[in-house]
């Protein structure tokens, strides 16, 4: 098999896997590991594989939102009315439990309503401090993490051995590195690696096992960097930031209207993997330390604003013309950072595109969006 | 060598011809869109006026709603460029340009020859576009021709506080139920319109001179309210349905000298 050959079947493999996610995460139940759901942001992952279980990403989906109406006013996030329309249905009734972080007020009562929606469901609450880098922010999560393991031991049926969670650490700070490589690669291939795949290729991790991803994602990177570099230039470069890159099909468009993407600054990808967790203490604090060195996101408090800098930093580093805010519709978080990021970047004059996104948004109203914006950097 | 452009929008469908001078040789409003047989009439009036056959079209360029669908463009371009390059064209010093149509409000900045540097549009809300029109209208009871001429006689403004299309609907009804003359109430809708739209505008801010497109452009009671509101003078372009279209038949003959 050729390098090239090689490289369209990982693409293969991870897209159809990113595209039918049930089906992939239903294959990996067979293997007899118990599925843990896991709402967005930080949630620590690492406790859930090492208790033997496998974390699941829950990022929402297209459903028409007709039961989750009962718990959630119109104008709520529609990440997670979606996901909760979903559990109401039955979609993740194959699951252990469901983890949800508290980053958000629409998490916070996603949390609850879920509590409400589905009681058989184990529900693994997670409170980040947002007083995060003070030695006290860092001790109380510690204290959390400590609860969420006791917790998902109970729901496991096991304990975790010594050294499994420093084992699973390393096995996502692994997996990471990998992303983040890929990443760096990637814009290097622009006709072979378009918009629409690399955010396959980084949706799927939340679907498989992190270990089986990041040798893919590695064995890819390597084949990448064998091959010439594509041809450059056939597309306008762009950075895209904000929650993440959904519908299905709106990075297509990205494609039909000649916008490369070479950076990201999303929640469900880079800023999902730009912080490792830290060497050195016992696991549960390097975890809760992580946390506290998370830089630039919306759902940590950023005092200093160093959003700002990094998105801008981000455009002119990778090279791009101008940054797309795909801006999750009623997401506060996002909301409140915008006026700022956008302030500098107009100082700058680095064009900025706003594109307002929700799971059943009109494609046709955002291809005239992107396209003018295309035609216009 | 002709180029033609055809702007294929929810309304209306329009298509530009030019000449090998780059003088309009045939123009053609039809007032159904994307969906309809709008677009292959404004094409054949178009070409009709020209005088010539579609095989003597050197190129096309769509834009529009529905350039995406429409068959026989060598490439289609975004209504928003369209309309910056078809208003540059006609009137040069233009630096914002509002752009009402049928199902969307756009506001552009723009620079010579074409250049956009910035826009924006409405979001999944069809208040202050050109249905919303057609909807008043049909509570009124009137065309939409009709509307400017009877708000000219009104005495005062009956404000239209809802925003949806719907509700505002039902407040209309509600106002002439309770005796609201008729002119009163449509200067109200059309404040309301003005109101939307100017929002809009303060969002990229608005740099004179300011030139009203789309064919709520032809509404007189809508322009004036939008004055009233951005305390601006607004310019009508000329032929202001058809500056998309113009801009896209600019294109496809820039495309021409290129090839």
């Amino acid at each position: 098999m050729t390098e090239r050959m090689r490289i369209e079947a990982i693409l293969r493999e991870l897209f159809e896997v990113a595209a039918r996610p049930g089906v992939s995460v239903a294959k990996r139940a067979k293997r007899g590991k118990p599925l843990v759901g896991v709402l967005p942001y930080y949630a620590p992952e690492e406790i859930v594989h090492a208790t033997g279980m496998l974390p699941v990403g829950v990022w929402g989906g297209t459903a028409d939102i007709s039961k989750a109406n009962h718990y959630f006013p119109p104008f709520a996030c529609p990440l997670v009315k979606s996901a909760l329309e979903l559990a109401i249905r039955g979609v993740y009734d194959g699951l252990a439990a469901m983890m949800v972080p508290c980053l958000c007020e629409s998490l916070t009562f996603f949390g609850q309503n879920f509590r409400a929606a589905r009681p058989d469901i184990p529900f693994v609450p997670v409170v980040h401090p947002q007083n995060r880098r003070s030695p006290e922010g860092v001790a109380y999560l510690r204290a959390e993490y400590q609860k969420v393991q006791a917790r998902l031991e109970a729901i496991a049926g096991r304990k975790i051995a010594p050294g499994d969670l420093d084992s699973a650490i390393g096995i996502f700070n692994d997996h990471r590195r990998a992303l983040r490589a890929f990443l760096e690669e990637a814009p290097r291939h622009p006709s072979l690696v378009l918009p629409g795949v690399r955010h396959a290729v980084v949706k799927s991790s939340y679907f498989m096992d992190r270990a089986e991803h990041a040798a893919l994602v590695g064995e890819l990177t390597r084949h990448l960097k064998g091959i010439p570099e594509g041809e450059s230039g056939r597309g306008k470069k762009v950075v895209v930031t904000g929650i993440m890159a959904e519908p299905e099909g709106l990075m297509g468009l990205f494609e039909d209207v000649g916008l490369d993407v070479v950076a990201d600054d999303l929640a469900q990808e880079s800023r999902a993997f730009r912080t490792d967790v830290p060497d050195g203490g016992d696991p549960l604090e390097r975890l809760a330390r992580r946390w506290s060195l998370v830089e630039g996101c919306s759902l940590a408090f950023d005092p200093g604003k160093e959003r700002n800098r990094i998105l801008l930093e981000l455009v002119r580093r990778s090279g791009a013309r101008g940054l797309v805010v795909l801006m999750m519709q009623f997401c506060d978080p996002e909301e409140m950072d915008y006026p700022l990021y956008r302030k500098d970047f107009d100082a700058a004059g680095i064009p900025v595109l706003h594109l307002e996104t929700e799971p059943r948004m009109s494609l046709e109203q955002a291809r005239t969006r992107l396209q003018s914006f295309a035609e216009m950097i | 060598m002709y180029a033609l452009g055809v702007d294929i929008g929810s309304a209306s469908s329009k298509a530009v011809v030019l000449n090998g001078g780059g003088e309009v040789a045939g123009q053609a409003v039809i007032p159904v869109g994307t969906g309809t047989t709008g677009p292959e009439r404004a094409l054949r009036e178009a070409l009709e006026q020209a005088g010539i056959r579609r095989e003597e079209v050197s190129r096309t360029v769509a834009t529009g709603y529905g350039r995406v669908t429409f068959v026989g463009a060598d490439r289609q371009v975004s209504e928003i460029t369209c309309h910056a390059r078809g208003v540059l064209h006609l009137v040069p010093e233009a630096r914002t340009i509002i752009d009402i149509g049928g199902q969307d409000v756009k506001v552009i900045q723009a620079e010579p020859p074409g250049l956009v540097r910035n826009f924006v549009m409405n979001d999944k809300c069809a208040a202050g576009t050109g249905r919303f029109l057609e909807v008043m209208a049909r509570v009124l009871g009137l065309e939409v021709e009709q509307l400017a001429g009877v708000a000219e006689t009104s005495a005062r403004t009956v404000s239209i506080s809802s925003i949806c299309t719907v509700f505002a609907e039902s407040e209309v009804i509600s106002h002439l139920s309770r005796g609201e003359p008729m002119p009163d109430v449509l200067a109200g809708i059309h404040q309301s319109v003005a109101k939307r739209v100017a929002g809009l505008v303060s969002r990229l801010g608005a740099r004179p001179p300011l030139v009203l497109t789309g064919g709520v452009a032809k509404n007189g009671g809508v322009v004036r309210a939008l004055e009233k509101e951005l305390r601006l003078e607004i310019r009508i372009a000329p032929s202001c349905q058809l500056t998309g279209a113009l801009g896209a038949a600019l294109i496809a003959r820039e495309d021409l000298s290129r090839i």
